[in-house]
């Protein structure tokens, strides 16, 4: 009992105080980690073993964290070093492009294709960050992105903010699509056991029906705003070309081949048997053996504070998970629900979208997972149904509010800095509506497919 | 070339600051900036800044905004931002120049040429400044002192490691009550240019 309320204050104060931003969220959550260890599983459990089991350093060691023979997964106590891994490997890879200027090329390349026409940017930019966000993280999309439509928006004359409140929203939609895309599906993934392409044929399947809606729905309530300003001259000469944005040839073409590697590994990883932490480790490896010359200006440009806040949860969350209140919270979804499967479904999407709306969707999820195994096993429902639904709604719900995803703040902040405002009541009339209509698409689909 | 002076004041409401600071910029013939430096970055930027505003000199909400590897969704934190990359590049222009608030002590902190200013006053003197300046009740004047010393000590605090009329923030702390604003200034002119010829 007593370990049960040390884990409950000290889950809550992590809350509190990674919402307040009084502390880095970082610090937050390392030093809940350690007073988890003390007060939890010390003073509250005295249990040696739980330490042991949430460290999970052992797991490293294993077979298995490399290189998966059959259908397995790892277990969700503790820390998630597969996680952590990939994640890093992901972030020295995406470095590398950023460095060459893969993102701007490919942003100005489809401009131009586009005939640096303004609605058909619209689109193609829409779809290039749903994309995108499928492979690597939304910040690296919408950092770019943002960045190239309002340079584009300056020199064709036109309102940049809903081409990146646009662009933010697809990067998130993305996000979900894959396991790698946003970092609550990493979690979930390897801590259920499934694959990229369990992922893509699910979450993956709503996410293309409701780009489809989301196209829609932006270009109906953004056409009038995003009509150029004809009474100024535009000058084409002064668009920059695709190829002038590349810093470093021979660099562009390896880190191109290395991010296509990188896309077939997780393509096929269910098949190949590699994990995504060996996927992570072999693109770290070749970003950096390829680029030996920058290779200490990439791995310092490395977001560690994201690892160690990811380090620092998962003890957390552990604590709650080894003291058995992650049980008791399914115990009380499967009693309000009364064992009815829809629901449950209802209850699992929607209050992941709230909650992600305002609080950091990561710790969210990540609480969320021992919580919908355990519905599953205590009611007999499918364990990925409930999956795919706790994905969605934690991916989706965060593009409702300018504090609901990383990507939201990074866009936000890239127009604030070119001066462009984009206060809580324009962003949430926009993207509140969106958010609703895809929670809805997703809860739809999932009850004729699944249930 | 005429050596770099760069002049903070700080100022609590009613204590004739403003005026204080427009005094120093037109007796060095050197530019005030103070609501105008949005002005000055929208022409910069070649932009309409209106929207920005009702944002100058607010605080940052802690639980409405979020940070992310150094982005920000605060607007009135992006409009800090905003304004410290513009002092900061005029500074380093070698430009001088009178600022007033907007956290210049500690945004400009790293130039030698800077001089900074904290002005503040005698309730009484300031209250009856406010009463005359805007035809209020004294009960009237009285609020909103408060109020706006309140929403400049947020806005400081929330932005600044240093407090807000703290006196070690500032090279100097007056209080304008005693000497009167001309007073004061004359007492300024000594000090900033004793401090000119080291």
């Amino acid at each position: 009992m007593l370990a049960q309320v040390f884990a409950v204050i000290i889950f809550i104060a992590m809350f509190v105080f990674i919402v307040t931003e009084i502390v880095e969220r970082h610090i937050v959550s390392l030093i809940c980690a350690v007073l988890t260890i003390i007060f939890v599983f010390g003073v509250g459990m005295h249990s040696m073993a739980a330490v042991i089991e949430t460290m999970n350093l052992k797991s490293i060691f294993t077979a298995e964290f490399w290189y998966l023979s059959g259908e397995s997964g790892s277990s969700s106590a503790g820390i998630n070093w597969e996680t952590i891994l990939f994640i890093f490997g992901m972030m020295v890879m995406v470095e590398g492009m950023a460095r060459v200027g893969f993102f701007r090329w490919l942003c100005m390349r489809i401009a131009k294709l586009v005939k640096y026409q303004v609605i058909p940017l619209f689109i193609t930019f829409m779809v290039l960050s749903t994309i995108l966000a499928m492979f690597i993280d939304s910040i690296t999309v919408i950092l770019f992105l943002a960045a190239v439509t309002i340079e584009l928006s300056q020199l064709l004359k036109f309102n940049p903010v809903p081409m990146i409140l646009s662009e933010i929203f697809c990067a998130n939609l993305g996000g979900s699509a894959t396991m790698c895309g946003d970092p609550p599906n990493i979690i979930i993934g390897t801590s259920l056991g499934y694959s990229f392409t369990d992922f893509v044929t699910n979450t993956g399947v709503i996410v293309a029906v409701s780009l489809v809606a989301v196209l829609l729905y932006f270009y109906l309530i953004f056409k009038k705003e995003l009509k150029p300003n004809v009474s100024q001259p535009i000058d084409y000469g002064s668009l920059p070309s695709p190829e002038s944005t590349i810093t470093d040839k021979k660099g562009f073409v390896i880190s191109s081949i290395i991010f296509a590697v990188a896309i077939v590994l997780l393509v096929t990883h269910a098949q190949t048997g590699l994990t995504v932490s060996a996927i992570g480790t072999i693109v770290a490896i070749a970003t950096l053996a390829t680029s030996w010359k920058y290779a200490i200006l990439l791995l310092k440009k490395v977001d560690y504070k994201t690892l160690l806040f990811f380090i620092g949860l998962f003890v957390v969350i552990g604590g709650l998970e080894q003291t058995g209140i992650l049980e008791i919270m399914a115990a009380f979804i499967g009693k309000i629900s009364g064992g009815n499967v829809m629901v449950m479904v209802a209850i699992i999407i929607w209050l992941s979208a709230i909650a992600s709306a305002f609080v950091d969707n990561i710790p969210f999820a990540t609480t969320m997972i021992p919580i919908i195994k355990s519905l599953s096993v205590t009611y007999g429902v499918d364990l990925s149904m409930l999956a795919w639904t706790l994905a969605m709604g934690t991916d989706i719900g965060g593009s409702a509010t300018p504090i609901g995803a990383s990507a939201n703040v990074v866009g936000i902040a890239t127009a604030a800095r070119e001066g462009y405002v984009i206060k809580w009541g324009k962003y949430c009339k926009k993207m509140m509506p969106a958010t609703v209509m895809v929670v809805l698409i997703s809860m739809l689909i999932i009850y004729v497919r699944y249930l | 070339m005429e050596k770099q002076l760069i002049i903070s004041v700080g100022r609590e409401y009613g204590s004739g600051g403003h005026e204080i600071a427009e005094k120093l910029s037109k007796h060095y013939k050197i530019p005030l900036l103070d609501h105008n430096l949005l002005d000055e970055i929208a022409a910069e930027k070649n932009m309409d800044m209106e929207h920005w505003k009702e944002l100058d000199e607010k605080h940052k909400n802690r639980l409405s905004s979020r940070t992310v590897r150094g982005y920000s969704s605060s607007p009135e934190e992006n409009l800090y931002q905003m304004q410290f990359q513009y002092l900061k590049n005029r500074a380093l222009s070698g430009d001088s120049f009178v600022i007033v608030g907007r956290c210049s002590e500690t945004i400009l902190k790293e130039f030698d040429s800077l001089v900074t200013i904290f002005v503040l006053g005698d309730i009484d003197k300031k209250v009856e400044r406010i009463m005359r300046l805007y035809e209020l009740s004294k009960n009237q004047a009285v609020k909103k002192i408060r109020e706006k010393d309140w929403k400049r000590r947020r806005y400081h605090n929330s932005f600044c490691t240093g407090k807000w009329g703290a006196s070690r923030n500032y090279d100097i702390s007056i209080n304008s009550s005693k000497l009167g604003v001309d007073g004061t200034v004359e007492m300024l002119i000594d000090y900033i240019d004793r401090r000119r010829i080291e």
